[in-house]
């Protein structure tokens, strides 16, 4: 990179993240005075009102501009949604992971706009409106909820604003709103304040660029250096022109993309941030165009694309506290770039910006934005073996996603079959038609727990309330099938008071937290008039995230093989030495842990069990109906969810010891897959990732495992027998010297790492002690320190 | 329970190897890989092996047959008609040398590799480079000549690895080799430099 993208670069590296309540202030002073009568409009005009007011910022050297704060890694906060309280600011300020730093200002002013929220945030609208079971549920980490400190978002932005700027969309609005007919549509007057609220929301950020522009004029004019002056007064001429038009370059494609990206995480705290999708297809044309004019090199492409990349790290995830921060500790905010997979027309999508765009991951190895590999079996090797080149190196990105699932996925959603290939996967790993579809994520549910209530009838041992319902007592089952049936019973009455509370937080969205500009992103929210929140996508799938399919399997698969058809223990004996954390039972717990068969192993007596489990949860939730229009669906990712559901779990039937991690995705659970990687992915592909909007795969190795050509080689073979099985997604962990010590330090819960040794690879925890410290020493001149 | 005692290995049927075998089928496809009969030694269970690679043949599985060499002609001969490849290792050229090191002289080792050659079979030889025992000048230059007049061109080297150290003592055994270092990779590389401007495809590994 060069010496403007590497200073960039490392400011963005070297800034902790800070809180910033401009935002805050500003929406308080908004809300105050506003007197609008429907919630869209007013909700539009906040976002004038910030837009109009909020810092502009132009850093040193930059090309691409535009920030959510005031500046880089300045972290704004949405109390409208979420109002935290001066306990909150200190937690974020010191925690020890995740922290945000808050200043005596910043505590000022919180202090000041703390008594106006109470009772209007959506976050206290929400405990307000919830019943007692459901409390009682949350409060016992059945599931967690998504939308108490977060807005929905979920979703990914397809190819509209490079063929149309705000002002045409603007003209589309116009034509809906002569379509109306007052007469005699009932829903009339409610459709035309929502496009209202849209042209004000698309006036709003084409102001904010102008904003942009006269800022970067002032700045060419005080500006004594000539280039610099330059580039300030292009700056000035691409601000001027999107996103309010279509954008004509490379370069205005990119900037483009980031003030509507500013918009819509300006607007709202959307979940996953927001994300351009293909970028990697969009910007194709443009490059091609500037690149046959004469008007764009390849390296200036690069450095735009690397200045680009530069403002998303700039952007941590808004400060997330309590259950949320557990279910999603980290600040990626999960803007994550598709690369590859197919056109529109079905055909290869791998083009001269995918492999630029593979560079720029490469060279930037940057947090944010994640990245990932769209592969279809059209895609030639060489864009795989690309990735894989990266992946190797260990920092963890890019996943990589089988592109030809995604589409069956969306078609068997009922997804028009372009709708389909134009869709991807974005955050850790959903499924949408980009562009198309709201694919909002709810809450994970903790499957490992349901089982837990259903072998203590109804009671929680951890608190010893009776959250669930009476399914009976375990020891008086007579078979693994009885057994089977009380989880079926316990799992659908958590899953109706989940979507019970469900049904009430979506109208509380549609209702006062509507998302105009968002909306007008969106197909086809302007041709219904209906706003992102309340059904306006074309699509609109509602999620429930199973977690530790992996965990729950094994424990199920200890009970029907021990106590059910060995008769090794009574259940009466099983469920004692869970009650006690296998106190004075640790020949039990090595029993269950060591001699019980499980998922990861390609074998079928625990793998037709996780397949079982599958098809409960899909049963339960797919195919229900959510508030506006779509339906409920399942996907299998935990992000880091499973070590919170795990913290408040107590000992499983796979011997799993009490407030351990959970599985995580749909990975063995740690130490239970014995048999090598093949087996593990045998094993996950015999869940039916077809009937899912995603399910996630770790698999670790180390860095000497990958070397080579024929590392690569061997790489390139596994994922691709993967997805010839239908898997949706993979992503290689290779692991660092800090993981090996700590395998070694307790190996029982890293069985399955595997190590390259010398020609051949084995078990770590199976090598000498010696042969351990041998390569760790040999792994840590391979790592490096992110 | 708590494994502190481990069982290795386990009796199979040509029908349970075959069905292990196949859950890997996916990843042969894919890679054009197969499976690779080792050992111990392999062909000391002929039978079971001819079995095996006839199970495998008619899924298209490709076998390879990981062998000393130091097996009567008349079961390698029933098996080299069926096998699709040969890992075969040679240790020393020099015959004495191969007795003191193996307990066994290598006049049929080499004469059932000269067989393999002129049938024409797909061969990797596999040379281990035990220092100061197999990696010398003269033991080395006597297998180049005689892989040259082979026509064998196919070449594996295997650095002396202390991976197995571990295994005695939970055999009760003692280990012999003790103190004994990997050949510097220096070493190896010069070793793989020579036999690949000689013409060979050498791989260090494998």
């Amino acid at each position: 990179m060069n010496d403007r993208v590497a200073k960039l670069r490392q400011e963005s590296l070297d800034l902790k993240p800070w809180l910033s309540v401009e935002r805050a202030a500003l929406m308080t002073e908004f809300y105050k005075s506003s007197t609008d009568i429907s919630a869209p409009i007013r909700r539009a005009r906040a976002l004038q009102y910030l837009m109009e007011h909020k810092t502009i910022y132009i850093g040193d050297g930059e090309l691409i501009v535009g920030e959510r704060g005031p500046l880089p890694k300045a972290t704004p906060t949405f109390p409208e949604l979420c109002c935290h309280s001066m306990e909150d600011l200190e937690v974020l300020d010191t925690r020890e992971k995740i922290s945000y730093s808050v200043d005596g200002e910043a505590r000022r002013v919180q202090r000041e706009i703390i008594p106006y929220w109470r009772g209007r945030s959506i976050r206290d609208m929400i405990f307000e409106e919830m019943s007692e079971e459901w409390k009682a549920a949350y409060e016992a980490g059945i599931y967690t909820e998504f939308m108490e400190q977060r807005a929905p978002g979920h979703t990914v932005l397809g190819d509209i604003i490079y063929r149309k700027g705000l002002l045409d969309l603007k003209g589309d609005i116009e034509r809906s709103l002569g379509g109306l007919d007052l007469l005699n549509d009932p829903e009339a007057y409610r459709k035309q304040q929502e496009l209202r609220a849209m042209a004000i929301a698309a006036d709003a950020v084409i102001r904010f660029a102008e904003r942009y522009a006269e800022k970067a004029g002032e700045l060419a004019e005080q500006e004594n250096d000539a280039a610099r002056r330059e580039e300030l007064r292009e700056i000035a001429k691409v601000c001027r022109r999107v996103p309010a038009h279509a954008p004509k370059s490379f370069r205005e494609a990119l900037q483009a993309y980031w003030f509507v990206h500013l918009g819509v995480v300006t607007e709202l705290n959307t979940w996953d941030s927001f994300c351009p999708g293909r970028l990697d297809q969009h910007l194709a044309p443009f490059y091609k165009k500037d690149i046959a004019a004469g008007t764009l090199t390849r390296e200036m492409a690069r450095e735009l694309l690397q200045c680009f990349w530069v403002k998303f790290n700039n952007q941590p995830a808004p400060p997330k506290v309590g259950v949320t921060a557990a279910e999603s500790g980290t600040y990626t905010d999960f803007a994550n770039i598709n690369n590859g997979g197919m056109m529109a027309d079905g055909s290869d999508g791998v083009n001269d910006v995918t492999y630029l765009i593979l560079d720029v991951i490469d060279e930037m190895r940057l947090l944010q934005p994640s990245s990932n590999l769209q592969l279809s079996k059209k895609n030639p090797d060489n864009f795989l073996k690309r990735g894989l080149e990266i992946v190797r190196k260990g920092w963890g990105q890019p996943s990589i996603f089988n592109a030809d699932m995604v589409v069956e996925e969306l078609l068997r959603q009922g997804k028009s079959i372009e709708d389909a290939r134009c869709g991807g996967t974005s955050g850790c790993v959903e499924t949408g038609a980009f562009g198309k579809e709201a694919y909002i994520l709810t809450g994970y549910f903790n499957l490992p727990k349901v089982l837990e209530i259903t072998l203590n009838n109804g009671v929680d041992p951890r608190s010893g309330k009776k959250i669930g319902i009476e399914t009976g007592d375990p020891r008086k089952f007579a078979s693994y099938d009885e057994l089977f049936a009380a989880f079926r019973r316990q799992l659908r009455h958590f899953v109706d008071i989940k979507v019970r509370g469900n049904n009430i937080i979506e109208r509380l969205y549609a209702e006062y937290m509507p998302a105009p500009f968002l909306s007008l992103l969106v197909d086809d929210c302007i041709a219904k008039g209906k706003d992102y929140n309340d059904g306006g996508p074309r699509y609109n799938s509602t999620y429930i995230m199973a977690v530790a399919p992996g965990t729950c399997t094994d424990s199920l698969s200890a009970i029907k093989f021990h106590v059910f058809e060995k008769n090794h223990l009574t259940m009466d004996e099983l469920l004692r030495a869970l009650g006690t954390n296998f106190k004075d039972a640790e020949k039990v717990r090595l029993l269950l842990w060591n001699k019980t068969p499980k998922f990861g192993n390609d074998d079928d007596y625990a793998d037709d069990i996780l397949k079982s489990v599958f098809d409960l949860f899909y049963d339960e939730v797919s195919g229900r109906k959510n508030t506006k229009g779509g339906t409920y669906r399942v996907n299998y990712l935990s992000t880091t969810c499973h070590v919170y559901f795990g913290s408040v779990t107590g000992a499983t039937p796979d011997g799993r010891k009490a407030w351990e991690p959970h599985s995580d995705g749909i990975s063995p659970a740690q130490g239970a897959d014995r048999k090598g990687p093949t087996a593990v992915i045998k094993s996950a592909a015999k869940l039916d990732h077809a009937r899912t909007g995603g399910t996630l795969l770790n698999q670790k190795f180390t860095p000497k495992l990958l070397e080579g050509q024929e590392g690569i080689d061997s790489l390139a073979h596994l994922v691709r027998s993967y997805f010839k099985l239908d898997g949706h997604h993979i992503q290689f962990n290779v692991v660092t010297a800090a993981t090996l010590r700590e395998a070694q330090a307790h190996p029982e819960q890293h069985r399955d790492l595997i190590v390259r040794v010398a020609g051949y690879s084995d078990y770590f925890c199976d090598l000498t002690k010696a042969l351990q410290d041998e390569i760790i020493a040999r792994t840590e001149q391979q790592s490096f320190a992110l | 329970m708590a494994e502190a005692r481990q069982v290795a290995g386990s009796w199979m049927t040509v029908e349970e190897a075959l069905a292990e075998i196949a859950k890997d089928q996916v990843f042969f496809d894919e890679s054009g890989g197969g499976v690779t009969l080792s050992g111990g030694e392999p062909l000391m269970q002929a039978a079971f092996v001819e079995a095996l690679l006839d199970a495998c043949h008619e899924r298209r599985i490709h076998v390879a047959i990981d062998t000393c060499g130091h097996v009567p002609r008349e079961k390698l001969q029933r098996i080299s008609r069926k096998a699709d490849l040969f890992l075969f290792d040679l240790k020393l050229i020099d015959s004495a040398l191969h007795k003191r090191y193996t307990g066994a002289s290598n006049e049929l080792i080499l004469s059932n590799l000269q067989f393999l050659a002129r049938e024409q079979k797909s061969i990797i030889v596999r040379v281990p480079l035990v220092p100061g025992v197999t990696d010398s000048r003269d033991n080395l230059e006597g297998i180049r000549n005689l892989l040259l007049r082979m026509g064998l061109r196919r070449v594996d080297l295997l650095p002396y690895h202390e991976i197995g150290v571990g295994k005695y003592p939970k055999l009760q055994m003692g280990y012999r080799l003790h103190g004994l270092k990997p050949p510097p990779s220096e070493e190896v590389q010069g070793i793989f430099q020579q036999l690949s401007e000689d013409g060979f495809a050498v791989r260090i590994g494998g």
